[in-house]
């Protein structure tokens, strides 16, 4: 991820949501907002059950990273006027930024809670940076800290990070391979993880592409090896434009030669483009795309 | 300090994340976001599936924690950050080592990988019995 | 030497011609007919390309070509261009017929674009479709993108850089400027503006790849004898070939020992000055394929103008320039002039051997022209009748 300056259209919106952000982290900490639940068995039971934690010290004492749960809005949440998360969620989706995700968090614990305890919280916007170019889309990344409170005694804190951000355009799938019964071998080997070389039963000579008879001896009984899947790259381009189906523009296609000694083409994936070089060494990686697996590259 | 022979590594902990362990994990956690219990609705919104909420996922990190370190320790602080989403269908394997150790306090760093990479890298901070 | 090309037509050469392909068709080979002072009644063969969505008897049908006895078509994309002038030269040689038009009409701006990535080529249920699927579903399908693999692999082995590249571009945008017929008549470039042109797929710009035209051309083959009889000087063809090479593919023949190269352009070069009984020195005008410029490189190279890898040192001091000892694509190539799948290449040869092109080149004696590469192409050999 990486940092971007917008575009005049953008800085306006930028500039209306660095104000809200201003308004809310000056407003500081917001009212305490009370737990639906005091500290509870069943709650801590439905929790051990589902994540599967036979923890014995539970539910005499409330598994700490359970403090959230306690003061999650539910179904139907509503809101207080002056929730920061809340009051950044609606300008970043009144500018186009819909989507959300969790990107942090860091939680610290005082002491076990019991049930019966009844618990508050409170929070303040911390940050907000963006707009940034990240692998979901464009975003804004907004930090908030919070406290929970048993009484007047604080519990726990956490500072949370989310990630809110224009999802990119629902790519189509990668073009589907047409196979032959020539080549059939080569993608049921991509799908159990093999990357499959044809080689020739009777000269032993090693081919990518494969085909029926064998050009070296022209004997019409190929069979495959699998091979170690690593190769260097012999070429490369960087692509930009158009757009192609399945594939987020820029992005690198190499043709490796394998250690085997054949070549074969791959998207080179997670990767600098200013980085990839002739030579530079890669595994294969098998990125699955509708009914196939398609071969790529990363580097090793 | 370091002891000679490095910190010790805590025993692997892997979950089948299955549409089950996703939605039940995401209802015990009062987490009612779509994408976390509605496949057509976290396919529509760009995911491949519904995906582990965050707080299942702090969890999952306190409990490889405390499965190791037993019913008497006390986790202190658990920080985390997500990298791919955990996906129902992918098996979540968590590793840990124990980075520094203050008196009885030790700190463990864990990783979370599935098949499409590194789900989850962080630190708990665990006050032994 | 038994054929010539007597006649030559286009149309114009636009973004948008706001008629079909078939009229296009029809109003090139009108045009060609005229300039050679035929009647379409005179016509018995018809050549176009695989490619060319006009059927021949629908272009006879709508020129009322009573009779045809030869029809023809060429695969490969571009590669066909110089080689419907071979067919039509040995169904000339051959008596099979005695006035054969080769033509190649589309809307390829307007219309069906080659540049962009051809889905339908990767999903037909052929041997061409099989070799796809090595390419399309990684995400490599457009023409620019098969062309800058090699591109890569060439500029690592010899040390050619964009900006060798580039120099053919603005040779061509040059020559394009003073030609009223080029899309980018009066509009040359910098080597700075094609530095600065967006990336199409690195290491190729946006301003090595030609441009995308609707326009047709249509060219006149009959015998020697009669082109002497007939309204124009003769463009004698004194060489035609075609090449495949080995493990030949379409645009993506990466699995040869040496993808650097050309070498199905290497073959054609060898059987033309067979065939001429010359060499590149005899050479007066090349018309080479330019759909990208890292290939008109390769191509000075494999018919002999240079060595390998000296491309870049050949054309670096203005010797393809109109006042260079090769002037190289006089109207402005595909990348100044129109993209008609090389079929234009083969009219400015026509008009360099008549003396009469805009950006004519003096005492012309021998044109080379080229077409389409990285795919199995063709080349001819036009010399002025003596």
């Amino acid at each position: 991820m990486s940092a971007t300056s917008g575009s005049s259209a953008e800085t306006s919106a930028a500039d209306r949501i660095t104000a809200v952000a201003d308004r809310l982290r000056a407003a500081g900490e917001c009212t305490p907002r009370p737990a639906r639940d005091p500290v509870n068995e069943p709650m801590i039971n439905n929790w051990t059950e589902a994540l599967g934690d036979r923890n014995p010290a539970y539910p005499a004492v409330a598994p700490p990273a359970m403090i959230q749960v306690w003061t999650m809005g539910g179904l139907h949440p509503e809101r207080s006027e002056d929730d920061p998360l809340g009051g950044m969620v609606e300008i970043l989706d009144a500018t186009g930024y819909t989507s959300v995700v969790a990107t942090n968090s860091e939680q610290t614990y005082h002491r076990h809670l019991k049930p019966g305890e009844r618990l508050a919280v409170t929070s303040r916007l911390e940050e907000v940076v963006g707009p940034k170019q990240t692998a979901l889309g464009e975003g804004w990344f907004v930090t908030t800290r919070s406290t929970w409170w048993s009484g007047d005694e604080p519990v726990g804190e956490m500072m949370f990070r989310v990630l809110k951000f224009k999802p990119k355009p629902a790519t189509q799938a990668s073009v589907p391979p047409m196979v032959s019964r020539d080549t059939a071998f080569f993608w049921d080997g991509t799908k159990l993880g093999e990357l499959r070389i044809q080689k020739c039963a009777a000269c032993g000579a090693l081919r990518h592409p494969p085909g029926p008879m064998c050009p070296r001896c022209n004997a019409l009984d190929p069979t495959h090896i699998v091979s170690s899947g690593l190769g260097e790259v012999y070429s490369y381009v960087v692509h930009h434009h158009p757009q192609v189906p399945g594939k987020q523009t820029p992005f690198v296609i190499a043709l490796v030669e394998l250690e085997e000694g054949v070549r074969m083409l791959g998207e080179l994936l997670d990767v600098d483009p200013e980085q990839v070089k002739v030579g530079l060494p890669v595994r294969v990686r098998f990125v699955p795309s509708g009914e196939f697996a398609l071969p790529a590259w990363e580097v090793r | 300090m370091t002891p000679p022979g490095g910190w010790p590594t805590l025993p692997e902990l892997a979950i089948d994340v299955t549409p089950t362990f996703v939605i039940s994990t995401a209802l015990a956690t009062r987490d009612f976001q779509d994408v976390h219990h509605d496949r057509d609705k976290a396919v529509q919104r760009g995911s491949k599936d519904i995906f582990l909420n965050i707080l299942t996922t702090t969890g999952l990190v306190q409990r490889f924690v405390t499965d190791w370190a037993g019913p008497d320790a006390f986790v202190r602080n658990v920080s985390i950050k997500l990298g791919v989403p955990c996906y129902a269908g992918e098996t979540l394997t968590l590793s840990g080592e124990i980075t520094a150790r203050e008196g009885s306090e030790a700190t463990v760093r864990v990783v979370g990988r599935n098949s499409l990479g590194d789900h989850v890298t962080g630190t708990v901070k665990v006050v032994l019995p | 030497m038994t054929a010539a090309i007597a006649g030559i037509g286009a149309t114009e050469f636009s973004k948008d011609s706001g008629r079909s392909e078939l009229r296009l068709a029809v109003e090139a080979v009108t045009a060609a007919l005229a300039d050679a002072g035929l009647k379409p009644s005179d016509v018995d063969g018809l050549v176009s390309f695989t490619m060319d969505s006009n059927a021949e008897i629908a272009v006879a049908r709508e020129l009322g070509v009573p009779e045809l006895t030869f029809f023809s078509r060429i695969n490969y994309g571009g590669g066909a261009a110089c080689a419907t002038v071979q067919q039509a030269a040995m169904a000339v040689a051959t008596g099979t017929a005695e006035v054969v038009v080769c033509y190649r009409a589309f809307n390829e701006r307007s219309g069906h674009r080659f540049g962009q990535f051809a889905t339908a080529a990767a999903t037909m249920p052929t041997s061409s479709g099989v070799d796809n699927s090595w390419s399309y579903p990684m995400g490599l399908g457009t023409p620019a993108s098969t062309v800058a693999m090699v591109a890569r692999r060439y500029m690592h082995e010899f040390g050619a850089t964009s900006e060798d590249f580039g120099r053919v571009a603005v040779t061509m945008r040059e020559h394009a400027a003073t030609n009223p017929n080029a899309w980018f008549h009066g509009r040359p470039i910098t080597l700075a503006d094609h530095q600065s042109s967006r990336w199409i797929t690195e290491p190729l710009h946006l301003l090595d790849c030609c441009q995308e035209s609707d326009g047709a051309v249509a060219i006149v083959v009959t015998s020697v004898a009669r082109a002497r009889d007939l309204a124009q000087p003769a463009a004698v063809v004194s060489a035609s070939a075609q090449g495949s090479s080995s493990d030949q593919y379409v645009m993506s023949s990466y699995y040869r020992d040496d993808i650097a190269r050309l070498p199905e352009m290497g073959l054609v070069g060898r059987q033309l000055w067979r065939q001429a009984g010359f060499g590149p020195d005899e050479i007066d005008v090349a018309v080479l394929y330019d759909h990208f410029t890292p290939y008109v490189l390769i191509q000075l190279e494999e018919l002999g103008f240079c060595g390998r890898g000296e491309a870049k040192e050949f054309i670096a001091d203005g010797r393809i320039g109109l006042t260079g000892t090769l002037p190289l694509n006089p109207h402005g190539g595909q990348l100044g002039e129109a993209y008609i799948h090389g079929m234009n290449g083969i009219a400015e040869a026509v008009r360099q051997i008549r003396g009469s092109s805009v950006n004519q080149v003096r005492g012309v004696e021998n044109v080379v022209v080229t077409a389409g590469t990285g795919v199995p192409t063709s080349g001819l050999v036009l010399t002025r009748d003596r």
